[in-house]
């Protein structure tokens, strides 16, 4: 038997089999409740099988619900990732002192939302900290409404979503090679042209994928919308009409066609970011044999 | 930025780092060299030797500790490396890998803000020079290791800087990739006339390639000279070992006489020339085994006998260890039919025997 016909009738590799437990997993957890969700959603309490959609865009506290997160989660994005990315190709070159901002930076990611939240209150509300630091030294001497709205979610999305993209778009920058710049620079390029026609271009798809990452996060915000926010008013984001939904009118129904119309939102804008990210180079980030 | 010049001057050129306990280091202490238009220098040394660090010292990308580098009457060291305008080629090419190769050539063009027009073709007539025709839109992970290594001296040549530097271009080339590409780097230079400094741990690219080389050891010049003069006449015991003279013998000094010096020492007598002042009671003698001559010298000066301990067959001749009774060991190439345990007599002329300090005086 030659050793292309042995080749083509190859036994079945048994380290397949390592797939299995994972398999299970997202089969059990996430595919079927979401399988079982889809279904739900076309099995409204009224009207025929698009009911609840119907429902949901025909309703006024439900459809600008969409607009209200993204209001919220496109700016804590662009922030996050727009912040994210000057900093760590600060801290790209070891000094002595980037473990530490690394550190501190990277606290938030290890709080909960509610204990950010908590925290933001205190420090943010009418009474607090900022307020009086403020007023004391008569920088601004008007009222501060930071917490209870639009901003006091916002700022918390902020804090809660920075270390993630910091740290995403960290791994990015050290992974290309130095020895890129170095040899931009004796070609006659300056700081700032190696930032635009090195770095920029190598770690567009990376900030791509950084960039829905931290969408996605922020886009499913729920308890900093409830705490920080006025979840009756200007932060009443998606979320909370599911959870009303479901906890409140007991509508499961209604609840899972919101679930799913706040995934297709969330699949939209991935999916615009990740095609725009094919049109840079994503090939390995190294200039040649190592 | 300058497109020529008559002399780059190192003068004292020192760069310290901070060693494993705070100590700093030199890794390369006080060199200086002049470096003429048009000239091809190699920096020759075993790794760690500092001819990497001096070569990021002249491109600008490591700062000096010391000293100061002149281009004619420009004070160049206090400049960052964009604004000295020297072509360097990476020893990993550090080519752009999300540009095409045209992209990458013309990338320093486009950074001095030559114009559009003016670009294309001189990328064009780069790429002819290292004969990439027809790979322009190609991106780098696309082309072999050699092509890569083509472009990057294409990306370097390509914006007529008045110095090309290259760090260790062809280690990651295979063999005969590197003979070709060696050829290459040669006839370029010679087209184009660009003064080139050239790292290399390889003496034969050194001695192949350049007009002058530097040899060094632990960050210090150890000589400056031709290829010829390096090959022939080291200065120092290092570089003897390091040019290929793999018989040192250190033997106590019997006589010293208008430059020549006798040694001796139980069965091998020698006569050879002295290279430096000599201290001590011993001194070494370096010997090249392919300038040992098989059968007895005139008047039998410079004959030692040994029975053939090792043979390894080389083609064109074998390469053989002779040990002599008294257990010293002499490579030696030979030609003709060598069989293990053979009794051989060879000689070594007087000129080709040269006579430094034994080590242990040196340090």
């Amino acid at each position: 038997m030659s050793a292309t016909a042995s080749l083509s009738r190859a036994p079945f590799d048994r380290a397949l089999l390592l797939v299995v437990p994972a398999a299970a997993f997202m089969l059990l957890l996430f595919v079927y409740p979401f399988l079982y969700g889809l279904g739900l959603s076309f099995e409204p309490k009224e009207g025929g099988a698009l009911g609840n959609y119907k429902h949901f865009f025909t309703t006024d506290n439900l459809w600008p619900t969409i607009w209200t997160t993204l209001r919220l989660a496109l700016p804590a994005t662009l922030i996050n990732v727009g912040l994210a990315l000057p900093i760590a190709y600060k801290m790209r070159v070891k000094t002595r002192y980037q473990r530490w901002v690394t550190t501190i930076l990277v606290v938030p990611i290890t709080l909960g939302t509610v204990l950010i939240a908590q925290g933001a209150l205190t420090y943010f509300g009418p009474r607090g900290w900022l307020s009086q630091t403020l007023q004391l030294f008569h920088i601004y001497d008007g009222p501060i409404r930071l917490t209870h709205n639009y901003w006091g979610v916002l700022i918390s999305l902020v804090i809660s979503g920075f270390p993630f993209a910091f740290l995403l778009i960290l791994s990015y920058i050290t992974g290309i090679d130095p020895v890129l710049a170095r040899a931009a620079a004796t070609l006659g390029a300056d700081r700032a042209a190696q930032f635009r026609h090195i770095y920029l271009p190598l770690l567009a798809p990376g900030l791509a994928m950084c960039f829905c990452l931290a969408f996605v996060q922020a886009f499913s915000v729920f308890p900093s919308a409830v705490l920080l926010g006025s979840p009756a008013g200007p932060t009443r984001v998606i979320s909370i009409a599911a959870y009303e939904a479901a906890f409140e009118q007991y509508d499961y129904s209604l609840a899972s066609a919101i679930a799913m119309i706040m995934g297709f939102v969330q699949l939209v804008i991935v999916a615009a970011v990740l095609s725009m990210r094919n049109l840079f180079y994503r090939g390995p980030v190294v200039g040649g044999k190592g | 930025m300058k497109h020529d010049f008559t002399e780059l001057k190192l003068d004292r050129v020192t760069r310290r780092f901070a060693g494993a306990h705070g100590h700093a280091f030199a890794a390369l202490n006080d060199l200086t060299l002049t470096i003429k238009r048009g000239e091809f220098i190699c920096l020759l040394g075993p790794s760690g030797c500092g001819k990497s660090t001096a070569l990021n010292c002249i491109a600008g990308l490591l700062p000096l500790s010391g000293g100061s580098i002149w281009l004619d009457e420009m004070r160049i060291d206090t400049l960052p490396p964009e604004r000295r305008g020297f072509g360097m080629v990476f020893q990993n090419y550090a080519l752009f890998p999300h540009m095409s190769v045209a992209r990458n050539v013309g990338f320093g063009l486009r950074m001095r803000g030559v114009a559009a027009a003016e670009v294309a073709p001189r990328v064009a007539r780069a790429l002819k020079l290292v004969q990439l025709v027809g790979q322009e839109h190609k991106l780098p992970g696309q082309l072999s290791g050699g092509q890569q290594q083509r472009v990057a001296i294409a990306r370097a040549i390509v914006i007529e800087p008045p110095l090309i530097l290259m760090d260790e271009p062809l280690s990651n080339l295979d063999a005969k990739l590197r003979l070709e590409t060696r050829s290459e780097i040669r006839r370029i230079h010679r087209e184009l006339g660009r003064s080139t400094v050239y790292v290399t741990h390889d003496q034969d690219e050194a001695l192949s390639l350049a007009d002058r080389i530097v040899v060094m050891k632990d960050g210090v010049v150890q000589q400056i000279a031709t290829p010829q003069e390096v090959y022939a006449q080291p200065a120092n015991l290092h570089v003897a070992r390091f040019m290929g003279y793999r018989n040192v013998l250190q033997l106590p000094v019997e006589r010293e006489q208008d430059g020549r010096v006798m040694l001796g020492g139980g069965d091998i007598h020698l006569t050879g020339v002295r290279k430096q002042p000599l201290d001590g009671s011993h001194a070494c003698v370096a010997i090249r085994p392919e300038e040992i001559v098989v059968g007895d010298g005139p008047n039998g000066v410079n004959t030692i006998v040994g029975r053939v301990d090792n043979v390894e067959y080389c083609g064109r001749d074998s390469l053989l260890d002779l040990v002599t009774t008294s257990g010293t060991t002499l490579h030696v190439r030979a030609g003709g039919h060598v069989a293990m345990g053979d009794y051989l007599r060879v000689h070594v002329p007087v000129e080709r025997a040269l006579v430094y300090p034994s080590e242990a005086a040196v340090s």
